[in-house]
């Protein structure tokens, strides 16, 4: 259980460092390790006030699924304790379990996710930043959380039986699946910040659809043994 | 009146089978006691009913139905296995909360079944080995249904409780089926009529228990005095007098008679195992059969 409490002190750590990165062009009014206004468009057209929030979005999405890292854990524990085998017992699938979860996940990250908004929304609003461009990105960190945390959650239910130890919920790999999944969301948008938000959605999609095909084959892939402590 | 068939059934982990083969039908309500030595199969036999485990071949049906193929068929049985399977951050009331809701059923019923009220309130991770086997039980009685797969059911309770679980499970094999785990002959002869009888992934024995023969119990006795004059024993080499009897009722008579003649038993021991000879005879038996070219393992 300190476990899980770590996993959600990283997981406001990491919302709070991301608003404050959406939030850094307003709050500072010129990046200084640059010399250049924050509100510059540099040569090439990299706009950093408009690139920044976008790559804090990146980071938000980041931040959900390590909120949700104790979901995980919860699983690996009751894998163990003989949970899921009594859930197979009763009648449920592999699909039916993985559902549950997930949901438990997604409601638990959709918390962070809520303080997210709401605080980026209020700060921007207080730096007089455009309503509509808060509205744009509060609306990406939804459509992009949502994806990574489902297919962050499932595949590290699909690897639990990886996980040798009772505690632990093979953290090094949904790190590095957070990254992963989220990475061209960093990246694009200080290269491209003009195409920033088709580039989020279309990484949500592919990693919305990835989660659904896994989800959906979650029986076939997964041997009910693998459920069994 | 329910029926159990498994015909052909091979089942195991990893691809690699634990049960080769296994056909049986149960038509009776009763209890039948299953037996047999660790990693006889036991276990893989109960998940495999349970539709925990998919057969790699043959089927398992309950009244007609794929047990494997039909959520509906698995929602008619209840199983309880070695593991609590409780949230142990929850309370016991809790616990049975969570499950009712998920199954059915009624916490309150079951927490007065299974004298749990005091407890009620307790977080799981509180308590002992024997309360969370007890919580584990209650969990199975929210709902009835008809078929119990118990796997050991009263392992870590203390004799009273066992008795009062051994009690309830009575009552319920009127109109069920019961499969009832253990490694104890003697207890198995208190609990049920019929006797599944496997090792090595096979079943040895299939039948009513009553038509057990097992060899006499030797029981050793370790004594201050020479008792050799009041009862039917004979002092061994290991220091035991040795008695010889048909059941373990009559060595407790023994106890008994030297005890009230003042006699000091310092120890007293069964020397044989009689469900080890058990399966012994039943070994060499099935072996023979399969030297003399394919009878069936049923």
């Amino acid at each position: 259980m300190s476990l899980s409490k770590t996993f959600l002190i990283v997981g406001i750590f990491l919302a709070i460092l991301s608003v404050l990165i959406s939030n850094l062009p307003g709050l500072i009014g010129q990046i200084p390790t640059t010399g250049i206004p924050a509100n510059a468009t540099v040569k090439g057209g990299l706009d950093l006030s408009k690139a920044l929030p976008f790559t804090s979005v990146a980071l938000q999405a980041f931040a959900a699924i390590i909120f949700a890292t104790p979901v995980l854990l919860l699983y690996v524990y009751d894998k163990n304790n003989g949970v899921l085998e009594y859930f197979l017992s009763l009648g449920m699938s592999q699909g039916d379990i993985y559902r549950q979860y997930l949901k438990a996940a997604l409601i638990l990250s959709s918390g962070v996710v809520g303080l997210e908004i709401a605080i980026n929304v209020v700060a921007g609003l207080a730096e007089g930043t455009n309503g509509l461009f808060l509205l744009e990105l509060s609306g990406l960190v939804v459509v992009l959380a949502i994806p990574v945390v489902s297919l962050g959650t499932l595949t590290m239910m699909s690897f639990s039986s990886l996980q040798k130890q009772r505690v632990g919920a093979n953290q090094p790999l949904g790190m590095a699946l957070g990254i992963f999944m989220v990475m061209p969301a960093y990246i694009f948008p200080l290269v491209f910040p003009s195409l920033a938000i088709a580039i989020d959605l279309a990484l949500a999609v592919v990693i919305g659809t990835l989660s659904l095909l896994m989800y959906l084959s979650s029986s076939r892939l997964i041997s009910r043994e693998k459920l069994l402590p | 009146m329910h029926t159990l068939e498994l015909a052909g059934v091979s089942s195991g982990y990893k691809r690699k089978p634990v049960l080769h083969d296994i056909s049986f039908e149960a038509q009776e309500s009763t209890i039948y006691v299953v037996l047999g030595p660790n990693g006889a199969g036991k276990t893989t036999l109960f998940r495999t009913i349970a539709g925990i485990l998919e057969p790699y071949s043959g089927e398992v049906r309950f009244d007609g139905e794929d047990l494997a193929r039909s959520k509906e068929a698995r929602k008619r049985i209840n199983y309880l296995s070695h593991y609590n399977a409780l949230p142990e951050e929850m309370t016991v009331r809790g616990a049975l909360d969570f499950y009712a809701k998920i199954e059915g059923g009624d916490e309150d019923k079951v927490l007065s079944l299974l004298s749990l009220e005091a407890l009620k309130d307790k977080k799981v991770s509180d308590l002992s080995q024997g309360q969370k086997k007890r919580v584990s039980i209650a969990k199975v009685f929210l709902r009835e249904r008809d078929l119990y797969l118990l796997d050991e059911p009263t392992s870590n309770l203390d004799p009273e409780v066992s008795k009062e679980v051994r009690d309830i499970l009575l009552r319920l094999s009127k109109d069920r089926i019961i499969f009832y785990s253990s490694h104890n002959l003697y207890e198995a002869r208190d609990v049920g009529t019929n006797l599944i009888l496997v090792r090595d992934g096979a079943i040895g024995y299939f039948g009513k228990i009553a038509e057990i023969k097992s060899k006499e119990y030797r029981v050793g006795i370790r004594t201050t005095t020479d008792i050799s004059r009041m009862i039917d024993a004979k002092l061994g080499d290991s220091g035991y007098y040795v008695l010889t009897v048909n059941t373990p009722e009559e060595a407790g008579l023994a106890l008994r008679r030297l005890v009230e003649n003042g006699v000091l038993v310092t120890e007293m021991r069964q020397l044989d195992n009689p469900l080890q000879d058990l399966f012994d005879e039943n070994h060499n038996q099935s072996l023979a059969r399969r030297e003399q070219g394919g009878e069936k393992q049923d």
